[in-house]
């Protein structure tokens, strides 16, 4: 209006003030229209992109990315794991999985095709197949792990669906790996297993999984629509690095000569919570073996024994699946670390050591047995409850007398006694390399009562170990020092270079050497004088100790017996320098004794006397062991029968001849055969003879090493002896069955132990 | 203030003065159909005329918007045009020929006297009611929806001339009636009788969006063409109840089915709804990842393939995807330039019939670019409205660059900052 009015050229209206003019009408309503256009529209629309783009961006563009790039993970490989003489104990292998694109399907044709070659090959259900084959993916995985034989049949499928059905873009082949035990059940607590992923699981693989895994490298790339590459822009490519390889301590020999025993003990004494067995090299404490008998297969670790799934299966329905699992963890359990026992007398040998170190034996020292002690209300008995009367201290360990050790732990003392139950490791997890490990129970400070020490210093209410005792063992073995148990050894990576190297570590100095020597001489002859009833293995110098602990606790009974006992043995050779340590230990056997000297004793010596020569152990035996030496026996083949008879008697064994020919053809027992000195050496002229000549293998139990070898003469047999020959054991299994049927001059092996009706070192 | 500055932001010189709409305040009983005297001046003047020269900086924004349009086009379509015809530069190459015979007919367009128009706008309008019934009798396109007319290189989209002409028509008539637009015979019958027969048409191809925005230009035309805004309420209400038994009928199951996925096509229900979604979710996956300073110029990722022919309507995601929202509210600010100097200077047209064709013209663009951005943000069904100087097609740019020279033609007879 007020230009309006300033304008000169313009003629007033006869109307002054007329509302509004034509013009000036266009120019409002103009405004009206840039402000609703401008203002009002476009104000709309820029607030509506930036809430967009500032608000919800980031949640917008992680959906636009999670559709634009796609992640595809190479597989690692998984590092070897050997044992320490390099022999693979499992390994990963190649393995492929098939993958499908069902989007680039264009016809029902192409898909039945395609759902019938997989079908077929990989064994799959057609319809489930032909499923896949609808979805509208990209990514869909058929089958996982198939090995060589089938990825060339599906390489074929691929040619054939690419040319008769032009669709070859459809299936794939991605790099995978499986894991594989060549040794199946072999240290199967030790090694452990993996899972569908690879990942570990259990054992080694689980505990050093970082190692082994490797770094799975990864491929981004962006996709467009249709799933095939954008044509530039990026493609990330992380190679994969393979996973390092484990050298292990274990040797696998040794493993499975313990396992091998560990397994008959089992059987022999019908021991119904497994076993335990550990070797240990006493100077480094690297684990040579660990057994927890019996194993599983670690190819195949979900599947129970054919007996426990049948009592499974007998089970209500509702409680199968957790029986199943209990079972299941209860099979993978490394009895050897993750469950503690009372060691029992095994333990006084620590007890005894630290009454010598703190000097409060002398060889003067005497203590008395009734048969039992009594503190207050409680009574503790003697296993010879007639009581072994006056006993000199090693007396007393080789009685394993529980009142004389109350007597020696109160010599200790409480105070030093738990310094040195520390001392030996027992009050903290040896730290071993094996996932799971327990923790020991035993008195907190100032709550153990008098009979409570009573009672622990002969090894009984407190609970340790497996690891921790062969651990201590070894303390006493070696000169005092506690060393870190390890079952690793070396790691390297996939090319060989060695990244970590375990050294052995002293944790402590326990006991002085001169305590150790005493202990290995004490120990050395509570072996030799007890014999087969404590770890005795002709030719060598062992040491050990042997207990049977009950199982005290509120868990169900499970033996025939009294109480559910365990029996243990550990020992170590040779006691004048020792070597290896061996803790064998049954828990709750079931079968005619449960005493450790009856039941892991013989274990002990079958493991011990096929161990010590294997490591080269020099053999040290007495006048009395050399008699029943075995002489091996030499190659009298080829030779005329005057010249073999002058040989075999030169070697001293009595020739006997059989056939009508002029030379010797064959001879039994063969070529180093190992047979006792001035045995028979059948010497045949001809294969007919050697038919015919057929003696039945006479029964050789019971008797004692002369009786049996002049058994076996009379049979016209050979005998070699295994065990405790020499201190008086009697023979308790032969490897040929009697009534066997066998040619003359077989070499049969007889196994003696503890005389039966001895006394039990307990 | 020197003379010049003052008249940019003086109103206009009244050049109608107030005793023509006192004469026209008297017009009002006269009859409908009697004819008014031409006007010397239209007898005499020429078809073309220099005049006062064009506006230069409409002319520069026009360019800018060009250029800026054109290289988001080639970017945005680069990938799809490799994955469906095999070459990158398909689009851009078609885009390039039909710029040039776009600017060639901008040029023709500013030079013509656009006062020649006055005559053929009744003939223009009954062009465009002939292509808008050609296409109904030829054979359906894509999904048997009728919006093309082929012609060989390049196909015609009847709206487009529709759209002219409806903003031609009333131009001519409002300017023609201009003192009696205050009848409703003048303003709402013809209004009611254009757009409803157009509507009709569109609604049988269908395309609804064109009816939308046929609908508003009208509006606008009569609008600032004079008419009484109560005229205005009252057929906004009636489009309102028109809208509902369509509803109601059925009429609507295209754009329905359209706008079933409106505002959720973030959430996955069916399958199919997932399918029909695809676009708008796209697009929104392409402007939120654009944040505010974009992903850099040809770094977007939703053009390969995720976003639908990323060169048509839904070019301004891939725009907000690669330049942010700084970029986006900058071609915006062009845009809104473009709106006011086209206003600004129509108004100054030396009759009301440039005003109202400029302001019509101009004013198209303005909408179309509101209701486009509306659209890829998923505040407006997907109906399918293009992005002017952005979207790839030969017909709406040629007659976008057509329509633009029309408006310089108008400057050339504004006394913008040229007294």
């Amino acid at each position: 209006m007020a230009e309006n009015e300033k304008k000169p050229t313009k003629p007033q209206s006869p109307k002054k003030h007329v509302d509004k003019g034509p013009n000036q009408r266009l120019r409002q309503r103009s405004a009206v229209l840039i402000i609703i256009i401008l203002v009002l529209g476009f104000g709309a629309a820029l607030s509506r992109l930036a809430f967009l783009t500032l608000v919800e961006g980031s949640k917008l563009q992680e959906r636009a990315v999670d559709q634009q790039l796609r992640d595809t993970t190479l597989t690692a490989k998984r590092g070897t794991i050997y044992d320490s003489k390099g022999t693979v104990l499992a390994e990963s292998a190649s393995v492929w999985q098939v993958v499908m694109a069902p989007i680039n399907f264009e016809n029902d044709k192409q898909r039945e095709a395609c759902a019938k070659g997989l079908s077929e090959i990989l064994k799959l259900d057609y319809k489930n197949v032909l499923d896949k084959t609808k979805q509208e993916s990209y990514y869909v995985v058929v089958k996982r792990k198939i090995e060589v034989e089938q990825r060339d049949k599906v390489i074929e499928l691929q040619e054939k669906l690419s040319k008769d059905y032009d669709c070859g873009n459809v299936i794939s082949l991605l790099d995978d790996y499986k894991r594989y035990y060549p040794h199946n059940t072999l240290a199967s607590c030790v090694i452990g297993f993996t899972g569908a992923d690879e990942q570990g699981l259990e054992g080694v693989e689980y505990k050093y999984d970082d190692y082994l895994a490797g770094k799975p490298g990864r491929v981004i790339t962006a996709i467009n629509a249709r799933g095939a590459n954008m044509p530039f822009q990026f493609e990330q490519n992380v190679e994969s690095e393979d996973g390092n390889n484990i050298y292990l301590t274990i040797d696998k020999n040794i493993q499975s000569i313990c396992e091998k025993y560990m397994a008959e003990g089992i059987e022999n004494n019908n021991v119904l919570n497994r076993g335990v067995c550990i070797a240990m090299d006493v100077n480094s404490g690297a684990i040579l073996a660990m057994v927890t008998a019996n194993g599983y297969n670690l190819n195949d670790p979900y599947t129970l024994p054919e007996d426990v799934q049948k009592e499974i299966k007998e089970k209500p329905q509702k409680e199968q699946a957790a029986a199943e699992s209990a079972a299941l963890s209860a099979m993978w359990r490394n009895k050897a670390v993750a469950d503690t026992y009372m060691p029992g007398s095994v333990f006084k040998m620590c007890v005894a050591a630290m009454a010598l170190e703190e000097g409060k034996i002398s060889d003067n020292s005497s203590f008395f047995c009734a048969g039992a002690v009594t503190f207050g209300k409680d009574v503790i008995h003697c296993h010879n409850t007639g009581g072994h009367g006056t006993q000199s201290f090693v007396q007393a360990i080789c009685n394993s007398c529980n009142p004389a050790f109350v007597q020696i732990g109160q010599l200790v003392g409480a105070e030093k006694f738990r310094d040195y139950y520390a001392g030996f490791g027992f009050a903290e997890k040896s730290g071993i390399d094996l996932p799971g490990e327990a923790e020991d129970t035993f008195w907190p400070e100032g709550q153990m009562s008098e009979v409570d020490f009573a009672v622990a210093s002969f090894g009984q209410n407190f609970q340790i170990t497996p690891v921790s005792m062969i651990t201590a063992c070894s303390a006493v073995a070696n000169g005092g020092y506690v060393m870190q148990p390890y079952v690793v050894q070396k790691i390297t990576d996939s090319k060989g270079n060695v990244i970590k190297n375990v050294e052995k570590k002293v944790k402590r100095q326990v006991i002085s050497n001169a305590t150790s020597d005493k202990m290995n001489e004490i120990l050395g002859y509570n072996t030799q004088t007890a014999g087969a009833t404590a770890g005795y293995v002709a030719g060598y110098k062992v040491a050990g100790k042997t207990g049977t602990s009950e199982k005290i606790g509120n868990q169900k009974k499970l033996s025939s017996f009294e109480e559910d006992y365990i029996a243990s043995l550990c020992g170590y050779a040779p006691a004048d320098d020792p070597q290896i340590a061996v803790l064998v230990f049954f828990d709750t056997p079931d079968g005619g004794a449960y005493y450790g000297s009856q039941v892991a004793s013989p274990v002990f010596i079958n493991i011990m006397s096929e161990v010590l020569p294997y490591l080269e152990v020099k053999t040290d035996y007495s006048e009395e062991e050399l008699a029943y030496l075995g002489t091996t026996a030499s190659d009298y083949t080829g030779m005329s029968i005057a010249d073999a008879q002058a040989a075999v008697k030169k070697d001293g064994f009595t020739p006997v001849v059989y056939g009508m020919g002029d030379k010797v053809v064959s001879q039994i027992p063969p070529v180093s055969a190992n047979l006792a000195s001035g045995g028979t050496i059948v010497l045949y002229t001809d294969e007919e003879t050697k038919q015919a000549s057929k003696v039945t293998v006479p029964d050789f139990t019971g008797n004692t090493a002369v009786m049996a070898n002049s058994l076996a003469a009379s049979y016209g047999l050979n005998v070699s002896y295994k065990g405790a020959v020499s201190s008086g054991g009697n023979c308790t299994a032969q490897d040929v069955k009697a009534g066997t049927e066998v040619p003359a001059g077989t070499v049969i092996t007889l196994t003696f132990s503890a005389a039966a009706g001895g006394g039990f070192n307990d | 203030m020197a003379p010049n500055k003052r008249m940019l932001f003086r109103a206009d010189v009244n050049r109608i003065y107030d005793d023509e709409y006192r004469a026209a305040q008297n017009a009002k009983n006269e009859k409908f159909f009697i004819r008014r005297p031409r006007q010397r001046k239209m007898k005499n003047a020429k078809w073309f005329d220099v005049g006062m020269g064009i506006d230069l900086p409409f002319c520069i924004i026009i360019f800018v918007l060009l250029i800026v349009g054109t290289i988001m086009m080639f970017s945005a379509s680069y990938a799809f045009s490799y994955y469906t015809q095999g070459d990158s530069y398909y689009y851009l190459v078609r885009q390039l020929i039909f710029i040039v015979l776009g600017i060639a007919g901008m040029v023709v367009m500013s030079l013509f006297n656009y006062n020649k128009l006055h005559q053929v706008a009744p003939v223009v309008l009954g062009v465009a009611y002939v292509a808008l019934l050609l296409v109904l009798i030829l054979p359906s396109g894509e999904g048997g929806v009728k919006r093309w007319i082929p012609l060989g290189i390049f196909n015609i989209q009847p709206s487009e001339i529709a759209k002219f002409a409806v903003i031609l028509f009333f131009a001519h008539w409002c300017s023609k009636y201009y003192n009696k637009m205050q009848l409703p015979k003048f303003s709402v019958l013809p209004g009611v009788a254009i757009f409803g027969s157009i509507a009709l048409l569109l609604f049988l191809e269908p395309h609804y969006s064109g009816i939308v925005i046929i609908g508003m230009l009208t509006v606008l035309m009569l609008y600032i063409g004079g008419m009484k805004t109560k005229y205005l309420a009252i057929g906004g209400i009636a489009l309102i109840g028109l809208v509902l038994l369509l509803a109601v009928t059925g009429g609507l199951t295209y754009a329905m089915s359209r706008m079933d996925g409106w505002g959720q096509s973030l959430e996955y229900t069916t399958e199919e709804m997932w399918q029909t979604t695809w676009q708008t979710r796209n697009s929104l996956y392409a402007i939120g990842s654009g944040g505010l300073w974009g992903l850099g110029l040809g770094q977007s990722r939703q053009k390969y393939l995720y976003l639908p022919e990323p060169q048509n309507d839904f070019i301004f995601a891939i725009v907000v995807e690669e330049l942010g929202l700084i970029g986006a509210a900058i071609i915006l600010l062009i845009f809104a330039l473009l709106v006011w100097r086209g206003i600004t200077l129509s108004l100054r047209a030396k009759d009301k019939f440039g005003k109202l064709l400029g302001i019509g013209l101009t004013s198209q663009i303005g909408i179309q670019v509101v209701l486009n951005i509306l659209v890829i943000t998923d505040w407006l069904p997907n109906t399918g409205i293009s992005l002017p100087f952005f979207s790839y097609g030969g017909s709406s740019l040629i007659m976008l660059l057509a329509q633009m020279g029309i408006v310089l033609s108008i400057s050339r007879t504004a006394n913008i900052e040229r007294q």
